[in-house]
């Protein structure tokens, strides 16, 4: 084990490694940076490249770096023109885009940049160092499981959503039932879809993010009726100071944390890491009621978590020849092109060329704060175009995006629903995040559910108290978790209500 | 005719010269066989499931080695969805020139028919095959760790127990279901089915002990066999794949269960002389070495058969999975 480490380090050390990796990192930022473009789709188009390269030390590391450059890409889309390209990117949309508004876009890209490339180092890091203890546990998460840690989430998510808990959880359920039109994933049944093909296989989760999120801001910028000439900003903003990043240390240690735990359980993702990490960070923050105006703290915490995840998820792949999603997936046609078999055998077989893989990935987040500082003016100086000219190319990019994801007209439809549902969610101030969570998550629930019940069979109170008392556990602890944290934020948001009448006094 | 010639070369327009010639010679030539230019512009090859699936894996690895026998690149559409379904649509209504193709499998093809019934389509119709690329055998595993250590054992234990021993299986009517299906029709047994979300998804399950028995192809679990965590305990097929196991006929069940075709099929109406082009294309693709070391390392064989034989396997799969769900549904 150690020996194979070694021996990775030298076989990692190589130029051209290097070379292809940071080629990796550009082209994942540029498609990760184009709304509709997913992190999937670019590796998926990028894999025969790396089939024909021929050495596992270039093919492979290109692929990571397409992937680590595509997460962090779909957050510059996210906090300038408030466009998750993925769900990775929406927790990046509340202080990110608020960021861009007060003109300092700049400030929230680099956060986004050195945030991320802490935790996936960090993170990549534990992969290197756990990764075969950590291979035990993940076989321990199974259906019933995911659907507990499901349900907390969607219940902390509602709990601590902006505004009041009720509309929070309207906003929820409505997304869970959004979720719930098309083919029920057991029998194929359809649910609410009216006869229509179209609505037969349900919503897609992209015309529903940029419907949600890019729309009503759009709508907001041609309903300002601006002078002629006016700009988001007329410049990109300072840069990032130390002693901000310093302050935010411990928020990217926890979403580091929370986003590598998520990262190791096949199944959970990207989205998920990123809600909960900004949930943390707002809640262990002394002035919560800030966070969606403008939090540097705020950006940290989602993008911390989101590329926390990538790292890990090559542990089930690794050692168990498991792909938990479309990327891994992917990594392994590309590892097994090269010869390379994921699965128990692999790091005894290979052991040196795999470590080799993983320390090149470590030390590719190096790169990416290069690559990524290198990019940040370019982007950023988008906030300097006239809005005349912004506001058109971002509703091009708004459908074009929409229609590149899978080419379905029928997405087209979908966006503008969803886009005057979030105007008129704007306007009654109901938060569409929650909305958006529930669409994500309550599938994964469902099925998650439906799986439990059929490993249950019959007699599921002897399986939920013999089998499976880690599902258990969680389900009873839920609500007491959820009544906590609900009590913690209406404190904070009646403080901050007596802090707005004082001012107003 | 001295006088003429002359007077061309010296008019200064040798190139109206040159043009002359070529449209008296190449012209009529190149016009009569304006079709084995076919394909002039790339080809769509739509692909019917998620991006990172074995598919997807597997188009990407002959659609890459393709374009040098087609002279143009074939490009990939992935049109996920509705089981396939969305995908089928998509290449049903596309014009029946050659530049829009499809890759399906046996179920997509042939099963889902009786099971997931639409109105839009019938790929009978509307679908004609270009080629077999390949097909895979599907086998039953359990854990080398767990209660069973072969077929008998575990065909007792299911028989004693109806509707209590857990199969995990990657989707409603897909590549593990089908044979599971079949073993149950055939046998006359009850398995608790439980879904996941691909073939990785229910090895997992297997390897937690969350079920007792799954399916799996050889080649997606060599490492695990390797490293003694998986045991086979039959695979597909009359003859022997591994040694020592059993075939599927050796249990009892037809020669035909478990076997997943893939194949690329064409709108019905494509011009002749276009179809012999796209499936030589494919017949020449047998003869890469590239090719076929990938597809090696893929773990994937190259049984390639051509379009016209496969015809007439896709009429007699027709016939059996109709047989199949009729049964199920009489139950």
């Amino acid at each position: 084990m150690i020996e194979s480490l070694l021996a990775g380090v030298d076989v990692a050390l190589r130029v051209d490694t290097f070379i292809w990796i940071s080629g990796g990192l550009l082209l994942g930022m540029l498609m990760g940076a184009l709304p509709g473009f997913t992190t999937s789709m670019g590796m998926s188009v990028l894999v025969p490249i790396s089939f024909l390269v021929g050495d596992p030390l270039i093919g492979i590391p290109f692929l990571i770096g397409v992937y680590k450059g595509g997460i962090y890409g779909g957050s510059v889309p996210a906090i300038l023109i408030s466009m998750p390209g993925t769900g990775a990117s929406i927790a990046t949309v509340f202080d990110g885009h608020a960021l861009t508004k007060k003109g300092k876009s700049r400030k929230a890209l680099e956060m986004s940049l050195f945030a991320s490339a802490i935790s996936d180092f960090l993170s990549d890091i534990f992969t290197l160092v756990m990764i075969i203890p950590v291979a035990a546990i993940v076989l321990g998460f199974g259906p019933p499981e995911i659907a507990a840690v499901m349900f907390l989430s969607l219940v902390i998510i509602a709990v601590t959503a902006t505004g009041p808990v009720i509309k929070g959880l309207i906003m929820l359920c409505l997304g869970v039932w959004v979720g719930f039109v098309g083919a029920d994933p057991f029998s194929a049944m359809a649910r609410y879809s009216f006869g229509t093909s179209e609505l037969y296989d349900g919503f897609h989760l992209i015309p529903i993010l940029i419907g949600l999120f890019a729309l009503p801001e759009i709508f907001n910028a041609v309903k300002e009726g601006d002078m002629p000439g006016a700009r988001v900003a007329s410049f990109v903003g300072e840069r990032l100071r130390l002693d901000e990043l310093k302050n935010s240390l411990r928020t990217i240690f926890r979403s580091t944390l929370i986003g590598t735990g998520i990262g190791v359980i096949p199944g959970l993702g990207q989205p998920i890491a990123a809600m909960m990490g900004y949930i943390a960070a707002k809640n262990s923050s002394e002035h919560p009621e800030t966070y969606g105006e403008g939090e540097l703290d705020g950006v940290a915490g989602a993008e911390a978590a989101n590329n926390a995840v990538n790292g890990p998820t090559m542990v089930p792949l690794l050692t168990l020849g498991i792909p938990g999603d479309a990327v891994t997936a992917l990594l392994l046609g590309a590892f097994m092109m090269q010869g390379l078999r994921p699965g128990p055998t692999l790091l005894t077989s290979s052991g040196d060329i795999v470590f080799g893989i993983l320390i090149a990935m470590v030390l590719a987040n190096i790169l990416f704060v290069a690559i990524g500082y290198l990019t940040i003016p370019f982007f950023a100086r988008v906030v300097t175009i006239k809005k005349s000219l912004l506001i058109p190319v971002t509703i091009m990019l708004a459908f074009a995006g929409t229609y590149l994801a899978r080419g379905n007209p029928f997405d087209i439809v979908t966006l503008i629903g969803f886009g005057l549902i979030g105007i008129a969610a704007r306007q009654a101030k109901f938060d569409v995040a929650p909305m958006v969570m529930g669409f994500i998550l309550g599938r994964e629930l469902e099925y998650s559910f439906g799986q439990t019940l059929a490993l249950a069979g019959d007699n599921w109170l002897r399986f939920a108290l013999t089998e499976r008392l880690g599902m258990t556990a969680v389900v009873l602890a839920t609500p007491i978790i959820g009544v906590l944290l609900g009590r913690r934020m209406s404190h904070f948001r009646q403080r901050a209500l007596a802090r707005e009448a004082g001012q107003a006094a | 005719m001295n006088r003429t010639l002359p007077l061309v070369f010296s008019s200064g327009r040798p190139v109206a010269f040159v043009a002359l010639l070529w449209v008296l010679s190449i012209g009529p030539f190149a016009i009569e066989t304006a079709d084995a230019q076919f394909p002039e512009k790339p080809i769509t090859l739509i692909t019917p499931f998620a991006a990172g699936g074995s598919s997807d894996l597997t188009a990407r690895v002959f659609t890459t080695y393709l374009s040098q026998y087609l002279g143009q690149p074939m490009l990939i559409k992935l049109v996920p969805g509705q089981a396939g379904q969305k995908g089928t649509l998509e290449a049903t209504q596309a014009a029946p020139d050659g530049y829009t193709l499809v890759f399906m499998d046996n179920y997509r093809d042939q099963l889902h028919q009786y099971t997931f019934r639409n109105d839009y389509y019938d790929t009978n119709e509307d679908l004609v095959a270009v080629a077999r690329i390949n097909y895979g055998q599907i086998g039953i595993i359990v854990r080398t760790d767990g209660p069973y250590s072969s077929w008998d054992q575990l065909e007792t234990e299911a028989r004693e127990n109806p509707g209590q021993l857990r199969l995990s299986h990657s989707g409603l009517w897909a590549a593990l279901f089908v044979p599971a299906m079949q073993i149950m029709q055939n046998m006359d047994l009850r398995i608790r089915m439980v879904p996941y979300r691909g073939g990785g998804p229910a090895k997992a399950a297997l390897m937690a002990g969350d079920v007792a028995f799954s399916m799996a192809f050889p080649a997606t679990i060599a490492a695990d066999i390797e490293a003694n965590l998986i045991r086979v305990l039959a695979t597909a097929g009359p003859e022997r794949m591994l040694e020592g196991v059993p075939s599927f006929v050796e249990i009892g069940l037809p020669p035909s269960t478990g076997y997943i075709h893939r194949i690329i099929m064409a709108p019905t109406g494509v011009p002749a002389d276009r179809l012999v082009i796209l499936r030589q294309a494919f017949a020449q693709l047998q003869t890469d070495e590239s090719y076929l070391a990938a597809m090696r390392r893929l773990g994937e064989n190259t049984e390639y058969l051509d379009g016209a034989d496969y015809e007439a396997v896709r009429i007699e799969q027709s016939r059996e999975y109709r047989e199949l769900v009729q049964a199920i549904a009489g139950q």
